[in-house]
């Protein structure tokens, strides 16, 4: 890219002011409400009067007054700090603080569940400026350098303590241009976001869809699966975006398997492993959309690699190659690239790449080497490039001596179609070094037990790959992003190994103990 | 308004959801969802709730927010569906 316009400005571009860019409940925002809204929330801030490159968190579900304060921050070279919506209010407290935030914009619905927590803490700017703010000002000045913080983002933990990513005006851009090089998300194009933006793939989201001109029709719950698809066909979307929990939900507990959706033409998968028959399932359900399967992290903006529709078939089960201006490589422990076949970890270059994380050399230095950016995703390419993870190195179950996937397991008991979700991870054992746990949501008019999977399971895997126990829970925990919590599982199946040989509840796995019941074996 | 389905239900709410703390509990015409008070795996607990308490069936077409999103929709639900048992009995 040449010369960069700021990046407020570089996604605000192309919208036409009389096309509607948000429909947020039963409002829609057109792009010429975008900005006055943008304007207003920048004028607020304006008067805060920061030193440039402070820290702003932005704190609430997905609305119009959430992608106003991304753009006015942006706008005025501050830091954009998205926090977590649905964590604790603790939680939200945590990283308010370790991003050094001097102010919060705020949803008042997010800060009701806040309660007190933020007392004391950050000044608050709230959603009332939107609709009652001051009159707008889009200061004209130069851009920030393309080198500076555009952008913290917490990472999503599912294994790990979150961590604060910096990511660049550069980082940001050259990510949005890139998924629109393979997409080619036009100006009517209109896609149901039901992921957060404070998660990168909703971030992603957001910045291609606003580049594009196009619309973003906001769902913030998924709590009632069934709305989540009259919402996908009353709006005519064209684009549906999830991680694989999301599709899971909405194929087996919603009617996206069954209705007809004819608008729907792009449907993006990403944020782990699509189970094989999940993959199957959304293309005989809506045949006429196109699937692409993508691979990222946060430490790369967004987004890494996708598998072209047309490759599904003969390279399945690959998330593909890099996107434009990404150079992935799956790497031996001696640092050289594989060859096919062989396993490897997969480092990844581009402009796209963090600088690292925030306050924190030793982990950065970790995760940002020579050979760029480690993933810890394990992986095989084959003889046309086209990458395969096994897992994520912190997935993998050190079982009998072998190294299972959690992945395969997974994989295996779904097909078993009365099951709508399952998670797979290790606990210590003293035979087996790792036992297999496997933990399971049914569809709910199903009656499979955990016995049920458990013999299907050792009917269909080597007998190392047999999960020790199953268990059946109402949900499973789930991270921010709507990623399955591995770690919060594995701290419940420790707190509540089962006794081996009966089927007796189990307690305290989830947000739902009472209903979580446990078949072992002997 | 059905007042002792409305305290059951609001008790349930205030003891599962905000563990506890009854000054978050939304108005009795407030999104439960929007509120942040209830996720997907809150409405499959609710739905539990429900047809333990109340001794009804909750079936998969009545999973909307219409019926479960608030705690007046709630109390309408649940009265109905007890109507609609009492005269079908």
């Amino acid at each position: 890219m040449g010369h960069r316009p700021g990046t407020a400005d570089y996604l605000l571009h192309g919208g036409v002011p009389t096309d509607v860019a948000v429909v947020d409940g039963a409002a829609r925002h057109t792009y010429a409400d975008l900005r006055l809204a943008a304007g207003r929330t920048a004028s607020a801030l304006a008067a805060l009067d920061l030193p440039p490159g402070s820290r702003v968190g932005i704190l609430g579900p997905n609305s119009v007054f959430w992608v106003a304060a991304y753009l006015a921050v942006l706008k005025l070279g501050h830091v954009a700090v998205p926090l977590p919506d649905r964590a604790t209010a603790a939680a939200v407290r945590r990283a308010a603080d370790l991003a050094g935030c001097a102010v919060v914009c705020a949803d008042r619905r997010a800060l009701r569940a806040a309660g007190s927590e933020l007392d004391g803490g950050p000044a608050l700017l709230t959603d009332d400026v939107v609709t009652a703010g001051p009159d707008p000002c889009w200061p004209d000045g130069a851009p920030p350098d393309p080198a500076a913080d555009a952008v913290l983002m917490f990472t999503s933990g599912t294994t790990s303590r979150p961590r604060a990513v910096r990511i660049t005006h550069r980082n940001l851009q050259a990510n949005t241009e890139s998924v629109l090089a393979y997409l080619r998300l036009r100006p009517d194009d209109r896609i149901l976001a039901v992921l957060p933006f404070h998660y990168c793939f909703g971030a992603s989201l957001l910045h291609t869809h606003l580049r594009a001109g196009a619309r973003l029709v906001l769902c913030t719950s998924l709590a009632f699966p069934r709305t989540v698809v009259d919402l996908l066909e009353r709006e005519g979307c064209t684009g549906f975006a999830g991680v694989p929990s999301t599709f899971q939900l909405l194929l087996r507990a919603g009617t996206l398997a069954t209705r007809p959706l004819p608008s729907l033409r792009l449907i993006q998968a990403a944020g782990g492993a699509l189970p094989a028959v999940v993959v199957d399932e959304l293309r005989a359900a809506q045949p006429q959309a196109q699937l692409f399967v993508m691979y990222g992290q946060t430490e790369a903006t967004a987004r890494l690699s996708y598998l072209p529709p047309d490759r599904l078939d003969d390279k399945r089960g690959s998330i593909g190659r890099g996107i434009p201006g990404v150079e992935l490589t799956v790497r031996h422990p001696s640092g050289r690239p594989v060859v096919p076949g062989e396993q490897g970890e997969i480092y990844a270059r581009g402009e796209n790449v963090s600088p690292g994380y925030l306050d924190d050399p030793g982990a950065t230095a970790d995760k940002f080497t020579a050979h760029g950016l480690r993933t810890g995703d394990l992986a095989v390419v084959d003889e046309d490039g086209f990458v395969y993870v096994v897992d994520r190195a912190d997935d993998f179950i050190k079982s009998w001596g072998h190294r299972v996937s959690s992945q395969e397991v997974e994989a295996c008991a779904l097909r078993l179609p009365d099951l709508v979700q399952a998670a797979a991870v290790g606990v210590p054992d003293a035979a087996a070094g790792e036992a297999i746990a496997l933990f399971v949501t049914r569809h709910p008019s199903s009656a499979v037990t955990g016995a049920d999977v458990l013999a299907f399971c050792g009917r269909h895997l080597p007998r190392h790959m047999v999960p020790r126990s199953v268990t059946v829970v109402d949900a499973l925990p789930l991270t921010a992003s709507g990623k399955v919590a591995k770690a919060q599982l594995r701290a419940g199946a420790l707190a509540s190994a089962p006794a081996s040989g009966a089927a007796s509840p189990s307690a305290g796995v989830t947000a739902s103990p009472s209903a979580g019941v446990t078949a072992g074996v002997t | 308004m059905d007042q002792a389905v409305r305290t059951a239900l609001a008790d349930f709410i205030i003891e599962d959801f905000l563990f506890g703390d009854a000054t978050r509990l939304p108005g009795d015409g407030a999104s439960l969802t929007d509120a942040g008070v209830m996720d997907s795996t809150g409405v499959l607990e609710l739905i539990e709730f429900l047809e333990s308490r109340f001794g009804i069936e909750v079936a998969e077409s009545e999973t909307v927010p219409e019926n479960l999103d608030s705690v007046a929709a709630l109390v309408r639900y649940v009265s109905g569906k007890r109507a609609g048992l009492a005269t079908s009995a």
